[in-house]
């Protein structure tokens, strides 16, 4: 079989669909399941549009990104991808669109394309979000997608075989579930890819809430993803159109907060949630459902990664409800005691797609190594001050620091009354450098540092290397870009068990004093448009406090046992998926 | 009456355990022998064809016509391979079973045709599951190595996966003879943590705990977590693969029918570096299932201490620390822990099988080694190169361990045996 190239030999002769965004990016709508193909209104499977870059695509599908190879190894089978399918003549198609879903949801070629089209999207809002261009966490710029990859009801990211790997298994009823079915996991699994690139060593060993975050912001993207899509929220949750006026009629009984927390649009992945024989009749996970207490931070349970990472879930989510209900509640009544359900449903979308862009923007303004919740909860507030300095109107920064206060968990200690990040207001010096060089070359970054390390408060023992500079561009609601240069540092200090004591820390008993062990630091420094330094926010690889705690966890996990940090990261997301699947709790249950 | 005297005798298995306890009392009346599992996965390098029936004739020589029980801590290959009789029925177990044990003690989960119901006894609710799950495990164990380990093994990249997962495999597949002798040579007590044993009634003067295995009950009560059965895991996970249960299976069904598909060994070129790394992918994800059905099946180990004359012996089968869990929570059973004189090594020296809490009990950080004739004796029954890998830092037997073995232990391992058919010493009674 040949893997062809679309209309290769003649690249710049293709026809592309009419550009949708921006005037200048043309796009390519693409046929996929709006959640699972258990979420079904009067009886039909939920559909949606995903608008995808209309690259050229290679069979499989595979684009610049994204490449699709259908390998199952629990039977060593090939399933063949649509040859040549998204061409036809000059013109680009999908292949299924507009058909009755019952006659593609057994071929795989649909489900290639789901995948295909569910990851682009998702890398898509990252992008959009972050103002440029992402990396994934691997050498290369293409992640592999097997939609069949095993037999087994488990899927997950794997960063050394640079590939999403989705599972199947018998449903209740017999019927096959296909994890690459669900709109939410394959959401989940890509958001693990993107954020290996963004933040390759928040799948070391550091804390609980590092270990945890991985989890809980891969579920938070997906359920906004979904949210954030005015199509299938309007599908949901206007089920029955009471029309007037024109307009869709929707209950306010309907749009509390509880009957919201219900709907199908806030649990994750509701079919293989549903398949698992004896399991609850609910989605596989409904993090929202959780109650807000801030005993959970005594709570050993809490300390599981992916218990503690749906504490993430419900806080975001229970802020996205508390933005929602007050939207819809200034709409008023416009009929019969109803809401504008059309209104409703665009409250929602906008106070989702907010939330989506504030919580994938926020790790621009967070430290790169030994993430805490608190850390994080700082970051979405800056993110979000910078673009919106003025938040009386919606008020998604009280909102959001009301959110997770309720769990116990509060910003940082050194930042401002708002819980942003402080503004870095120390004298730095520009000597030797170049202006240009700085938005874009990491030696140049580099050099920065070097010159700057005791304003920046760095350990200048440390082995320092500046990972990434990113030139940003982000676009305010109000339409004001924000133009910022992020620069992605690392500090590691590699030290023997018996000088930990010199740095000021308590060698764990289960650490040999001959034994070595990494410390990291590091952070971002945010540059505004005229490359001033704006934030310099991260974690110092001296700072005592957080470094002990850091050992002690370590030797609590068993960490010391471990060879390596590549020992232990090895399978981890395969590992974390599996203990989740075995697990459902709730704090305090 | 009580013991003057007990015999530890632990026999060289290789990978495996088999303990002989024989409790000696005075005057004429009859020595007590316990056989606490049989078994090996691997044996000894350089040993005899027949290892098993050596082992089981040297027993029936020592016990004779003697009052004997044998406790199975849990099925694995490694603790019970021993009892099976084999096709022609004069293999070891049968050896073993014309010694007419008065009874066979194994683990609640053991209990044969005993449904879910009102009827239950209260310890054992959650039976039935749980010996699905159980089948489950072996299913996906023979699956793992009849079916995913020869693919594993043409490619020459994935020799450490494949060799992990036939020897941690093999151990979990079903030994249906040795079960059904088991069930057959004696009337069967299924215990649970806080039973009282007839092991008790059996040796006077000796004072029997059960420790482990927690019932689901006891076990949930642990964790306070209202969970998703693990259970219902195994099961679909089987289900899955096309093992255990047929209803519902996957495993031979063709998943795409009617559309095209090829073999992986006929992928085009675009495809061959991502196949080859799902493979890899494939036989880690399985590896990694097998180590955690062996776990759960680690699980199932019976804890038994036994109490006499200033002693207390510790036998934990393979319990790792979710079935110490429970032992460890409570405290009449960590008062009986603290002055342990005989200590089975748990696992065959595996990382999770002696927990901190447990040691940190015997030797507090303050504490120095005793002299060697007041330290607790230590027994290891393993083979080191066969589980785990040192580079991952898993190997059994543990380094660390065994280091600490030896610093505050008067450690018996089988690794320091080199033809002997056996290690034993005796402890009498203490003032």
């Amino acid at each position: 079989m040949a893997r062809r190239a679309v209309d290769a030999r003649r690249p710049d002769a293709q026809t592309e669909p009419a550009p949708t965004r921006g005037g200048s990016v043309p796009l390519r709508p693409l046929t996929i399941l709006a959640q699972d193909p258990a979420v079904r209104r009067d009886g039909k499977i939920l559909m949606a549009t995903a608008q995808i870059t209309a690259e050229p695509l290679m069979d499989g599908p595979c684009g610049a990104r994204i490449k699709v190879v259908d390998y199952d190894a629990s039977r060593d089978r090939l399933y063949l991808p649509m040859q040549g399918g998204y061409q036809q003549g000059g013109d680009w198609l999908d292949p299924f669109a507009g058909k009755d879903p019952a006659r593609f949801l057994d071929d795989p070629r649909f489900h290639q394309q789901n995948v295909y089209a569910i990851a682009m999207h998702t890398l898509g809002v990252f992008e959009s979000a972050l103002g440029r261009r992402t990396c994934f966490g691997f050498k290369g710029h293409q992640l592999h997608i097997a939609p069949h990859a095993f037999a087994g009801p488990n899927a997950y990211y794997q960063r050394e075989n640079r590939c999403l790997c989705f599972g199947y298994f018998p449903g209740r009823d017999g019927q096959i579930v296909h994890t690459c079915l669900s709109h939410d996991v394959v959401a989940h699994e890509m958001t693990h890819a993107l954020l290996d690139g963004l933040r390759p060593r928040f799948i070391d060993p550091s804390s609980p809430d590092q270990a945890a975050f991985h989890e809980g912001f891969a579920d938070v993207v997906a359920l906004l993803s979904v949210l954030s899509d005015r199509a299938i929220v309007e599908q949901v949750l206007i089920r029955r159109k009471v029309m007037r006026d024109r307009r869709a009629l929707i209950s306010p009984n309907e749009l509390t907060a509880s009957a919201l927390k219900a709907s199908t649009l806030l649990g994750l992945a509701e079919q293989v949630g549903t398949s698992i024989p004896n399991g609850a009749a609910t989605a596989l996970r409904r993090s929202v459902a959780l109650k807000a207490s801030p005993r959970w931070l005594e709570d050993p349970d809490c300390e599981e990664p992916h218990r503690r990472g749906e504490i993430l879930v419900a806080t975001v989510m229970d802020a996205f409800l508390a933005v929602w209900v007050a939207r819809v509640a200034s709409l008023g009544i416009v009929s019969r005691g109803q809401c504008d359900g059309n209104r409703v449903v665009e409250e929602g979308v906008a106070a989702a797609n907010h939330l989506l862009t504030m919580c994938i923007r926020a790790l621009d303004y967070a430290p790169s190594t030994d993430l805490q919740y608190v850390d994080y909860l700082s970051a979405l507030l800056t993110a979000d001050k910078e673009t919106v300095p003025d938040d009386s109107k919606y008020h998604y920064r009280q909102i959001i620091r009301d959110a997770f206060r309720a769990w116990g968990i509060a910003p940082v200690s050194h930042t401002g009354g708002d819980g942003c990040w402080e503004s870095f207001d120390r004298r730095v010096s520009y000597r030797n450098l170049r202006s240009e060089s700085l938005r874009r070359d990491t030696d140049e970054a580099f050099r920065f540092i070097w010159e700057n390390f005791d304003a920046l408060q760095l350990a200048r023992e440390a082995y320092t290397v500046v990972q990434a500079v990113h030139p940003v561009a982000r676009v305010a609601p109000d339409g004001l870009i924000v133009r910022e240069t992020v620069i992605d540092y690392l500090q590691i200090l590699t030290v023997r068990g018996h000088e930990l004591r010199a740095l000021g820390l308590q060698r764990p008993e289960e650490l040999p004093t001959s034994k070595e062990v990494r410390l990291y630091g590091g952070g971002v420094l945010v540059l505004d448009e005229f490359g001033r330094l704006k934030y310099s926010i991260g974690n110092n690889v001296a700072k005592v406090a957080r470094q002990q705690a850091r050992l002690d966890y370590l030797a609590k996990m068993g960490f010391f046992e471990y060879r390596s940090d590549q020992d232990f990261s090895r399978g981890f997301f395969a590992r974390l998926h599996l203990a989740r699947a075995r697990d459902r709790w709730t704090p305090g249950g | 009456m009580v013991p003057t005297s007990v015999r530890v005798r632990m026999y060289q298995v290789g990978f495996g355990d088999c303990f002989l306890l024989t409790f000696r009392y005075q005057g004429r009346t009859k020595p007590r022998h316990v056989l606490i599992d049989f078994g090996t996965t691997a044996a000894p390098s350089g040993s005899p064809s027949k290892l098993l029936a050596r082992i089981a004739e040297d027993i029936s020589k020592t016990v004779g016509k003697d009052p004997f029980a044998v406790v199975a801590t849990h099925r694995h290959r490694d603790h019970i391979a021993g009892f099976d009789p084999g096709s022609n029925g004069k293999g070891p177990g049968a050896v073993i079973a014309a010694l007419k044990p008065q009874f066979v003690v194994q683990p609640w989960t053991e209990q044969p045709d005993l449904a879910v119901d009102a009827k239950a006894p209260p310890g054992f609710k959650g039976l039935a599951a749980r010996q699905e799950t159980l089948a489950s495990l072996q299913a996906i164990a023979r699956h793992a190595v009849e079916v995913a380990l020869p693919k594993l093994q043409r490619s020459f990249q994935h020799t450490v996966t494949a060799g992990q997962l036939a020897f941690i495999g093999e151990d979990n597949i079903p030994n249906d003879g040795a079960v059904r002798n088991l069930m057959g040579m004696a009337p069967n007590e299924y215990v649970y943590a806080g039973k009282t044993s007839r092991l008790a009634s059996f040796l006077p003067g000796v004072k029997v705990t059960v420790l482990g295995p927690p019932t689901v009950k006891q076990h949930a009560g642990v964790r306070k977590e209202r969970a998703r059965d693990p259970d219902e895991f195994w099961s679909l996970q089987g289900k899955a693969l096309g093992v255990g249960d047929k209803s519902g299976s996957t495993g031979n069904m063709a998943l795409f029918p009617r559309h095209g598909q090829t073999t992986g060994g006929g992928a085009p070129l675009w495809a061959r570096w991502i196949i080859k790394s799902l493979r890899s992918a494939h036989g880690d994800q399985l590896l990694e299932l097998v180590r955690s059905l062996d776990t759960a099946m680690n699980n199932t180990s019976v804890i038994l201490l036994f109490e006499f004359g200033g002693h207390r012996f510790l036998f934990p089968g393979d319990a790792q620390i979710e079935n110490w869990e429970y032992a460890l929570g409570q405290k009449k059973f960590t008062e009986l822990l603290k002055n342990v004189t005989v200590y089975k090594v748990g696992h065959h020296g595996s990382l999770n099988a002696t927990p901190k809490t447990l040691w940190k009990e015997w030797y507090p950080q303050a504490a120095k080694p005793l002299a060697m004739n007041r330290r607790m004796t230590s027994f290891m029954s393993t083979k080191a190169g066969k589980h785990g890998s040192v580079a991952s830092g898993t190997e059994v037997p543990r380094t660390k361990l065994v280091t600490a073995l030896k610093k505050w232990t008067r450690l018996h391992s089988t690794e320091d045996l080199e033809e002997a058919l056996y290690v034993d010493e005796i402890f009498a009674v203490r003032d």
